[in-house]
């Protein structure tokens, strides 16, 4: 690839071993199911498995992160930590609703999407990085918080940005002594 | 000035063929077809050369109004650069010519909805290919 060969660091060349395989997956995704409404569904559902492991591994290796207690805290370790520690990035949080239910991430850079361009027949209805939704999802359902998760805008489609809003919906098994605010 | 880019397979099959619009196409896509059969006999002779790891082929043949110049990946994927004779690209140049083709067709070929060896339809891949031709003209 052009670019490690200036630069050989090994975070930069997985990097790109992930974006292609990843690519890889969708594109062969797409040939088995053909709808991309199936596709993002079956991405929703390998993230949603991803994420419910993947939180684990993030609480192990940061154990400076205590409990929410606010919605608000929840989406600054989502993006200050969570991100930073798996995808490398830092998103922004954005767009809070009235009653702070519901806020959005916007990535400026998305690392999943690199190099590629949508086909003509899905350019309206696949949203390629829909594993990520999966995975804030699941990661956040074994914290016993139940959350919808899904894609508003994509810059694959022409959108002005990747955006994804997450939506709150309620505290699982209320083991925790104050929800949200 | 660059009147043709052309992108070749390893099995010689045209994946993408540029031309100045105001040059006859045909006399320019007949230039390049007959270039492959150079590029060939490079290939096959230049085997113990000092073969650089992107073998940039130089000037294939010399014509009365075209300088036509050529270049191979690793993965035989041939590139062939013609340009009029009134400007001649200088050694440097057209290497880096070459290297921004070759830097494009791997943003191409990263794309996983791209087949490789299907035809070209990739906006960014034109465009790229579109300004590289035209920034030879002002150069």
């Amino acid at each position: 690839m052009s670019r490690s060969r200036s630069a050989v660091d090994p975070k930069r060349v997985s990097s790109e071993l992930f974006s292609l395989t990843y690519g890889c997956m969708v594109a062969q995704l797409l040939k088995d199911f053909e709808n991309p409404e199936e596709v993002n569904k079956q991405l929703d559902t390998m993230g949603y498995n991803i994420g419910v492991r993947l939180i684990d591994d993030f609480l192990a290796h940061t154990p400076s992160v205590t409990r929410c207690t606010t919605l608000e805290e929840v989406a600054e370790i989502l993006c200050k930590q969570g991100f930073k520690m798996f995808l490398g990035i830092v998103p922004e949080v954005r767009n809070w609703s009235a009653s702070k239910d519901k806020f959005s991430l916007v990535i400026s850079e998305n690392p999943l999407a690199e190099y590629v361009e949508l086909p003509p027949h899905c350019q309206d209805t696949l949203w390629y990085s829909n594993i990520i939704c999966g995975v804030i999802r699941g990661a956040l359902e074994m914290v016993q918080m139940d959350v919808k998760c899904t894609f508003v805008g994509d810059t694959l489609r022409g959108n002005d940005s990747t955006e994804i809003e997450i939506k709150f919906v309620k505290i699982l098994e209320d083991s925790l002594p104050a929800g949200e605010d | 000035m660059a009147v043709c880019i052309a992108v070749l397979t390893k099995d010689n099959c045209p994946l993408y063929i540029a031309c100045d619009p105001n040059e006859d196409s045909l006399k320019l896509h007949f230039l390049v077809h007959t270039s492959i059969d150079v590029i060939e006999e490079k290939l096959n002779s230049a085997t113990a050369a000092n073969d650089p790891r992107d073998l940039y082929l130089g000037q294939l043949y010399p014509n009365e109004d075209y300088r036509i110049y050529g270049y191979v990946t690793n993965t035989k994927i041939k590139i062939v650069v013609i340009e009029s004779i009134s400007n001649p690209l200088k050694d440097g140049d057209a290497r880096q010519l070459f290297s921004k083709v070759h830097g494009a067709y791997i943003k191409l070929v990263c794309n996983p909805f791209y087949s490789p060896g299907s035809p070209v339809t990739s906006q960014p891949f034109l465009s790229s290919v579109a300004s590289l031709m035209r920034a030879k003209t002002i150069a």
